[in-house]
This record gives C-alpha cells, sequence and structure tokens, in this order.
C-alpha cells in the first residue's frame, strides 16, 4: 500500500471562488489532518481506510405568524474514518478539535473493525482500484452568507405578510436558508480530493382553516421548500412574496373546494410531486444496498432484485431515468461521491428496462459490478450509504398544456401533502396538496384532498408521455435511511407527465 | 463503551465561561453531546459497526427586538458562538424597523428533578464486542431455523447542560441501550425491538429467538384481507399511531393558531375513560430526561386525559404566546423552525396480555409493525400507512397464517375510540429526527380498523 505525500495531490489547483474562502479548513490545514488519520489506519492494520474530513455551515431563518423570526447559523466541523480490517468493515466519527481527534477516530474504527469480526461470518472483498484526484466547487454568483440581514429579513417578512393576506389563513411560515461546506476525502489507495459546496433555498407555506376543515399549500415545494446547489441568486429567483400571496389564496379557496370519489381517472402529475414518486418508488427501489437486504431491518428491501439489470421491466417505454450528479445545480450535484467513487451519468431504467443500480464500492463489487456513485453520507458523522444522487425522468416533448390537451379529462395534481409506501417500494399512495379537475383539456375546478396509488411497475408502466426540457424542474430534499438513521441531501427532476387509469381516491 | 463525552464539570464551565462573553440583553447556551456505537448486522455480517460522536453547543442571544443562535461543535468554541450569537443579534436588531413580536425570553432558575435512573453501568458495560458476539449469536441462530436476520445492537451516552443569563444551570447525563432486528424466513417476517436506559433490561437474546421461531414457522404469507377488522396492535404498532397524537392540536403552537383539538374541542371525549396518552420524560420508562434544551424542567402533559382532550405541550415562545408556562419541551429539528415536540409520548398501559388481547378476537388481524406513516387530515386525526413485519391473521383468537404487507388509511382518534383492551406491557422505540425521542406502548385491540381497498365504498 502506498500513502502518497501531501504535497503531490492535485487538490489545490483550483482556483476558489470568494464564497467557497471561509472557514478553518484552509488549504494546507486539512492535509496534515487526513495524513494523520490515514496513517493511523494503515499502521493499525487496515487493509484498506478512507477519511472525510468536512465543515460545514448552515444558515437558516425562520418565521411563524405571530411569532418572533428565528436565525441561526450552526458550524459543524469533524472527520470520519472507514477501515476495513481482515474483510471486516469498521467506522468511527468525531468532532474535530485537534490533529489528537483525527488519530483518535481511526483507532476507533479500526478497533470497531475488530470487535464485529467476532460476529461476521462472511469476509469482504473490497476490488482495488487506483487513486482518484480532484477539486470541484459549486458555482455562485452571490453569497448567500454575505448577503445583509435586513435583505434576509425583508424577504421573509413580505413573504409571510403576503402569505397571509388572505382571510381565512390562520398560520403562515417562510424561511430562507443557506450553507456551505468543504468536503476532503483520502484514502489508503491514494485518493485525494475536496469538494466545495453551497445550496441556497428558501420556503413558504400557508395554513387555512375554515368550514371545520384545515388546508395548506406551499411554494416552492411542500415540507422543506426548495435549496439548489447556487448563490443567493436562487433565492431571489423564487419570487417568495409573489409566491406566497398565491399559496395563501389557495389554501382559502382549497377550504370550499369539493372532495372527488374513489375510483380510475387519468392525470397529469406536476414536477414538485413526480419529483417525490421518484425518490420513493425508483431512487429507493434501486439502492443496490437495500436490494442485498443491508438496509432490511429499518429502511426495508426492494422489489427489484440483483438480476433485474436487462430483464425486469420496470415501466413503459417513456419511462427513462437517469443517475447524473454531474448536472450541475442541484443538491445531488458533485464530483466525487462519499467514498471517492467519480461520478458519471448512470441511466437507471432504459425505455422502461432497469439497467443500473444506485451503488457503493461494497454493494457493487457483491453483484460483481462497479459503483455508480452513490454512496453518500449525512457529513463527517455518518457512514456512507446507497442514495440517491440526482435521479431524474428525462423530459419528452411538448408542453404541459399540450399534455392536457392529449388527456382530455382527469386530474392535474402536483405538491405532496402525504406520502407512504411500503417496504418493499411497491405499494404507494400518495397525497397532493392541490388538484385540478381537467375537462376537455382544460383545468376548471380546485379539488381538494386529493390521492393517488398504485403498485410501482404498473404505474410506471401507465405513463404515457412526458412534457418537454423547458418545464423540466428539479427539487433537493433530504432522504432519511440507516442506523442510526442519517440524512442524504439528494435531488430529483421531472416535467410534467401523463399517466393513465390510475388509481384515485384512497386505496 | 466510554463514559460522557463532556462531562458535568467540563460542561457547565465551558457554558459559564462563554455565558460571560455575551454581549447582548439575555442569552441562553446548551451543549447536546452523544456518543453513540451501534452494531448493525445483516445477512452473515456485521456489516456496519460504527462509533459516532456528536456534540452542538447553540446560543441564543437577545438583543433589543431580535435574538440570533449561533452553534458551533466543540465546547472549545462556545465563547465564538456566544459572541457570534450576540453579535448577529444586535446587527438584527438594527436592521430590523418596528418590529410585530419580540423574541421570548430565557429560562430563569429553577429546580431540577434528580436524575436517577438514567445512568446504568450495564449499557456501558455492553461493549462492541458483547455486542457482535451476541449479533453473530443471533445470525446463527437464524440460519439453523432456515431464516436470515438483521437488525442493529446499540449503547449510547447521552448529555444536555443548559446555562442561561436568567441564572439557570444544569446538567444530566443518560445511558440509552436499544435494538431492533427482522427476522426473515421464505415470504415471512417477524419483528422485535426495544429501547431504555438499562441494557439488561432489553432481553435481546430471548426476543431475537422469538422472533426468528415466528418467522420460521410461518414462512409463507397471505393477502390482508380487503375489510374491517378487529385489529391487535402491537406495542410498537401501537406506539406508531399514539405518535401522531400531537399533531392533532396537542402543540402550543397549534393552540396559539386556534387550531386543532385543545383549540376547537377542548375537554372533548374522545375514547374510552382507560386511554391516557401522555408525554411524559419524568416516568421511569422509555428515555426519561429531567429538562430541555432551554434549561426548562420537563412537566408531564397529558394529552388525552381519560379518554379527554387534555393539554398541550410548550416552549418558551408558545408559552409567551399562549400566556401559559414552558411545559418543557423546547425542540430544535434539523432543517426546521423551532417548535415544541412531544419527545417522550406514553399510552398509558392496561391490564391484559397480548396473549389475552388476541384470544378475545374470533377472527381479525395482529399487527405487529407499521410503515411510512404519515399524517392525511389533522382535523380527522387520519393517518395513510402500510403493515410490515410479523403480522398475522387471527383465527379463533390465535395467529395463524403470516400476512403480507396491507395498506390502511385510518383515523387515529377512531381508533383510540374503538379500542376495548390494553395491554400491560409497554416497548420502547425511537422517534427518529427528534432529540432522545421515543414512544411507548402497549398492544390494543381496536374493534374495526379497515385495511386494504375502499374501492367502490365512498
Amino acid at each position: 500500500m502506498r500513502v502518497p505525500e501531501a504535497g503531490s495531490r492535485e487538490p489545490g489547483s483550483l482556483e476558489l471562488s470568494a464564497a467557497h474562502q471561509w472557514g478553518d479548513l484552509a488549504r494546507g490545514t486539512a492535509g496534515p489532518l487526513l495524513e494523520a488519520a490515514v496513517g493511523t489506519a494503515a499502521g493499525g492494520g487496515a487493509s484498506y481506510a478512507d477519511v472525510r474530513l468536512s465543515e460545514t455551515e448552515e444558515l437558516r431563518l425562520y418565521a411563524v405568524s405571530g411569532r418572533a423570526p428565528d436565525e441561526r447559523i450552526e458550524g459543524s466541523l469533524g472527520l470520519g474514518v472507514r477501515v476495513l480490517v481482515d474483510g471486516v468493515w469498521g467506522f468511527a466519527s468525531r468532532p474535530l478539535r485537534d490533529a489528537a481527534d483525527a488519530a483518535a477516530a481511526a483507532a476507533d474504527a479500526l478497533s470497531n473493525a475488530r470487535a464485529a469480526a467476532a460476529g461476521s461470518r462472511e469476509r469482504v472483498v473490497l476490488p482495488a482500484r487506483d487513486a482518484e484526484c480532484g477539486c470541484y466547487q459549486t458555482a455562485v454568483a452571490v453569497d448567500p452568507f454575505a448577503v445583509d440581514a435586513a435583505v434576509r429579513e425583508r424577504i421573509v417578512s413580505d413573504a409571510l405578510a403576503a402569505a397571509t393576506a388572505t382571510a381565512g389563513v390562520v398560520q403562515a411560515q417562510a424561511g430562507v436558508n443557506a450553507k456551505r461546506s468543504h468536503r476532503y476525502f483520502a484514502s489508503t489507495e491514494g485518493s485525494r480530493q475536496e469538494q466545495h459546496f453551497v445550496e441556497s433555498g428558501g420556503m413558504v407555506l400557508a395554513v387555512a382553516a375554515g368550514h371545520d376543515i384545515v388546508q395548506r399549500r406551499s411554494y416552492p415545494n411542500s415540507f422543506h421548500g426548495n435549496t439548489a446547489a447556487a448563490g443567493w441568486e436562487y433565492v431571489t429567483g423564487l419570487g417568495l412574496p409573489e409566491q406566497a400571496a398565491r399559496v395563501g389564496a389557495e389554501a382559502v379557496q382549497l377550504l370550499t373546494a369539493p372532495v372527488i370519489g374513489s375510483g380510475t381517472a387519468d392525470i397529469v402529475i406536476g414536477p414538485a410531486q413526480l419529483a417525490l414518486q421518484i425518490h420513493e418508488s425508483t431512487g429507493h427501489a434501486l439502492e443496490l444496498d437495500r436490494i442485498l437486504g443491508d438496509e432490511a431491518n429499518f429502511a426495508g428491501r426492494s422489489f427489484i432484485g440483483p438480476d433485474a439489470v436487462g430483464r425486469l421491466k420496470y415501466g413503459s417505454p417513456a419511462v427513462n431515468v437517469v443517475a447524473d450528479a454531474t448536472v450541475p445545480g442541484t443538491r445531488g450535484s458533485f464530483m466525487f461521491d462519499d467514498e471517492g467513487t467519480r461520478t458519471r451519468r448512470t441511466m437507471l431504467v432504459t425505455e422502461g428496462m432497469i439497467t443500473n443500480f444506485l451503488s457503493s464500492r461494497d454493494s457493487a463489487a457483491r453483484i460483481g459490478s462497479e459503483s455508480t456513485a452513490a454512496a453518500r453520507s449525512d457529513g463527517w458523522g455518518f457512514l456512507p450509504l446507497c442514495f440517491a444522487t440526482n435521479v431524474f425522468l428525462e423530459p419528452g416533448t411538448g408542453t404541459t398544456d399540450e399534455l392536457l390537451d392529449r388527456m382530455g379529462a382527469g386530474y392535474y395534481l402536483d405538491d405532496n401533502r402525504s406520502w407512504s409506501i411500503d417496504s418493499q417500494r411497491l405499494n404507494f399512495q400518495f397525497g397532493t396538496e392541490v388538484a385540478w379537475e381537467v375537462r376537455n383539456g382544460k383545468r376548471t375546478r380546485l379539488v381538494r384532498d386529493f390521492s393517488y396509488g398504485g403498485i410501482t411497475p404498473q404505474f410506471w408502466g401507465s405513463l404515457e408521455a412526458s412534457a418537454g426540457p423547458a418545464e423540466f424542474r428539479t427539487f433537493g430534499m433530504p432522504c432519511g435511511k440507516g442506523e442510526p438513521k442519517e440524512w442524504g441531501f439528494l435531488s430529483h427532476g421531472a416535467a410534467p407527465a401523463l399517466f393513465r387509469a390510475v388509481r384515485i381516491g384512497v386505496a | 463503551m466510554p463514559g460522557a463525552w463532556a462531562g458535568q464539570d467540563h460542561a457547565l464551565a465551558a457554558l459559564e465561561d462563554a455565558l460571560k462573553s455575551a454581549e447582548a440583553d439575555q442569552a441562553e447556551i446548551f451543549v447536546a453531546a452523544r456518543t453513540g456505537e451501534h452494531t448493525r448486522f445483516a445477512g452473515e455480517r456485521v456489516h456496519q459497526p460504527q462509533t459516532i460522536v456528536e456534540c452542538q453547543v447553540m446560543v441564543r442571544a437577545v438583543a433589543g427586538t431580535a435574538s440570533a443562535r449561533v452553534a458551533v461543535s466543540s465546547l472549545e468554541a462556545a465563547r465564538d458562538a456566544v459572541a457570534a450569537a450576540s453579535e448577529l443579534a444586535r446587527r438584527r436588531d438594527g436592521a430590523s424597523g418596528k418590529a410585530d413580536t419580540v423574541p421570548h425570553g430565557v429560562a430563569g432558575a429553577a429546580t431540577i428533578a434528580g436524575t436517577a435512573g438514567l445512568w446504568h453501568e450495564s449499557t456501558l458495560a455492553w461493549d462492541a464486542v458483547a455486542r457482535s458476539v451476541l449479533a453473530g449469536q443471533i445470525m446463527d441462530a437464524a440460519r439453523s431455523a432456515g431464516a436470515s436476520v438483521a437488525g442493529v445492537l446499540t449503547a449510547a451516552v447521552t448529555e444536555l447542560a443548559v446555562a442561561t443569563s436568567g441564572g439557570q444551570r444544569c446538567y444530566a447525563a443518560a445511558t440509552e441501550a436499544g435494538f431492533s432486528l427482522t427476522a426473515l424466513a421464505g415470504q415471512a417476517s417477524s419483528y422485535a425491538a426495544d429501547l431504555g436506559r438499562d441494557a439488561s433490561g432489553l432481553g435481546v437474546r430471548e426476543r431475537a429467538e422469538n422472533a426468528i421461531s415466528q418467522a420460521a414457522a410461518a414462512q409463507d404469507v397471505i393477502a390482508v384481507p380487503d375489510g374491517v377488522h378487529d385489529v391487535v396492535f402491537g406495542g410498537l404498532a401501537t406506539g406508531e399511531l399514539i405518535g401522531f397524537v400531537p399533531d392533532f392540536g396537542f402543540t402550543g403552537p397549534a393552540v396559539a393558531a386556534g387550531i386543532g383539538l385543545v383549540a376547537t374541542r377542548p375537554h372533548a371525549v374522545l375514547a374510552p375513560s382507560d386511554i391516557t396518552v401522555a408525554d411524559d420524560a419524568t416516568a421511569g420508562v422509555g428515555l426519561p430526561f429531567p429538562f430541555d434544551c432551554e434549561g426548562t424542567p420537563k412537566r408531564r402533559v397529558e394529552l388525552i386525559s381519560a379518554g379527554h382532550v387534555g393539554g398541550s405541550v410548550s416552549d418558551l415562545a408558545s408559552a409567551a404566546a399562549t400566556g401559559g408556562m414552558s411545559t418543557g419541551h423546547a425542540h430544535i429539528a434539523r432543517e426546521s423552525s423551532p417548535a415544541p415536540e412531544a419527545a417522550n409520548l406514553i399510552l398509558m398501559p392496561g391490564g391484559a396480555s397480548e396473549a389475552e388481547l388476541i384470544a378475545g378476537v374470533e377472527r381479525g388481524l395482529y399487527i405487529q409493525r407499521l410503515w411510512y406513516n404519515r399524517l392525511v387530515d389533522a382535523e380527522a386525526g387520519t393517518v395513510v400507512g402500510t403493515s410490515r413485519d410479523g403480522c398475522f391473521l387471527i383465527e379463533d383468537g390465535r395467529l395463524t397464517a403470516g400476512l403480507q404487507t396491507g395498506r390502511f388509511t385510518e383515523s387515529v382518534l377512531g381508533a383510540l375510540a374503538r379500542t376495548d383492551g390494553i395491554g400491560s406491557q409497554l416497548i420502547t422505540q425511537p422517534v427518529p429526527n427528534v432529540w432522545n425521542g421515543c414512544s411507548s406502548a402497549p398492544a390494543i385491540r381496536v374493534r374495526g380498523f379497515r385495511f386494504g381497498s375502499r374501492q367502490g365504498k365512498d
């Protein structure tokens, strides 16, 4: 095993933009810490080890009607060390105060691997590979951390005022967020990588009450709003105050909207809801660690087997799903995953047929394949698991209006209200915040409490067409998996799409 | 496993020192630290043995009509965090115009309950080698029975210390031990889990063997018959259901907004008189803890009290908005606005054994585990979800065929109203994304709970 000197690495050659020049992990300080951890692991008997060192700062300003705004900046600095000793994994992580913590984390990881050998009946065989070195940074026009507090405050207070302007709105929330992080990676294989990320986002939520019911509307996506890999320009582009007025009014309109009965119908699903549909029924179903049973106790398994590639018909010929973290601007955009695999465009579903998985080095090796760079973790503290990256349904052609015209009669729905899918990712039921009845190809009345459900391959088999690239949208979202539960931050995208004969109403 | 990461003396001294540097009208600071050791296993491997140390120091400073929080990941940076929070609060105060609302203050000095029962040496002794050996034995037992198993064994130490400019100083450390495992045999499965402060009370080996035996005996599964059934929910499934109760209006912000049961139907009858759902971190159940991250002592709050609508949980901000006192439920969830959280839910036990509840069903369902449950309608208490592992048909008062996953869309409030039997044994499970969060519940028997399709019935 060869551990290169810090000076021989490529990282450091990239000129960082101003938005990335912050924090304690300036160039030159990360290198010795990484080498200390890698050296301790290698010297302690690890046949393989990798170290992730990261520093993160997260800014959140939220305002809830009737309460004083709450602004917070959360910083975090730490490292995680993963080792392979005699074919058994071990992992440890801790906050970083000084160099001693780097060595201590490596020692803990070694200790865990040796302890785990007492219970493991199978050994890990990890194919060796060449070193990967490189640098990456998010393109940022306006540093969100340089934005004046008064500007943040104004956007949020204006959005809150607009959301509550319609009588009947009883509660509203508005917020903006930004995150920046430095991530350094080193392995005993000689990989040395550094990636620098900036994210920005915003949200508004309006809750209306009346007629003994409560309804909600949100923008630009439900629950957490939307966050992109971008600077403050993304937040200003959202137009939060203008959209807040719309969602407030729609929340009130929903109070008197009718509820439709159960049955089957043709539906056009908007991009925000379709992003979650992809996440739950496509992304999770194609995680290889889940398929191989590693997550059977918590996140669950998958109806898709490890031999599905080229054999399992997942959907209609219109279903083309791609994992592509090289596409910039999303929460799933990066150059290297959290075990140092360089990302690339990977077709997961091609014309309805399964063509690959979201995999890590360990899981890929077990089926004789190569990692698709989907090993991702919740910062320095947690193990990399198979998470979606930037997974999206490729757009088709035309516009949403043309899709509605093609559908004739049915419903247009968007923005998730509730989501549920079984542990095999097969039987699902989703509720949306909003739906419009479509007659003669035109949106007509608003309906409330809309839900639809199905069985994953049948549902995707009913996809007839998607709108074109001009209406394609991406949505960043967090995802929970693992024990202890960690969050993966990822992205999904789609253009509105037409599905035929879908079950609507409750299951 | 190692003991406390920060320790009482070091933690309180660091917070005290940091607080002195506050240049704000009021300030509060807490450190939440946790050392968690997790032995994950699946199939034939201990595939994810982990030690995770986490530490967050969070400061909240109030200046004029504005406040700000700053967090760092080490006590050594606490002074910097206080200075940064003070500066940000002052800057926000200067930037804001006429404020419509004023920030809430910080907790004053208050007596904290004792910490008896929080610390157990048996949990510290349940080290990585002991957990790995046990995991191997469980996997061996599964293989011998023609089954496989996946699970996690956890030992942890949690610490929280709070200091405020109002004079509050508090620290507590607690051990935590838990497990969960899924046994798979053919198409059938079973599940076991529990959580508490004391590892010696978990009974992992016995419960693992029971789960393996149950899955191996079933092997095949049948579809959940569509329709309305008498259902016995095991303690874990019941815990999932009662986890939604706070969402029905039992929080301070909901009360302030005039939404939900406490605001709109105070004292209304919801369920039989033997149904009490409380949030109680002072009871010796689950993961007790004496105070919240604002330094407020935790109080027992009965959300559903002997079948009636009870009270709501609050933090300092929502208590100020509703004119009451904080119940000690402050919480700051990730990527979310701070809001009070019912973090230690308990459905008070009854007197029946689970076998007795099952024996009282001529034909129905036993549901051990629910999954991916989501709130659909907070007013009606409607939740959508599925059953998962370890579910069986009940015929003539005993478990028979294993069941496939079944979907439901049902009202939790309705289910509680139709409960006619409550078990005596509490089982605790973690509540993800909630600091020190758990729910504890016994099995219940519900007369009339729909699983499966409603197509054509609405």
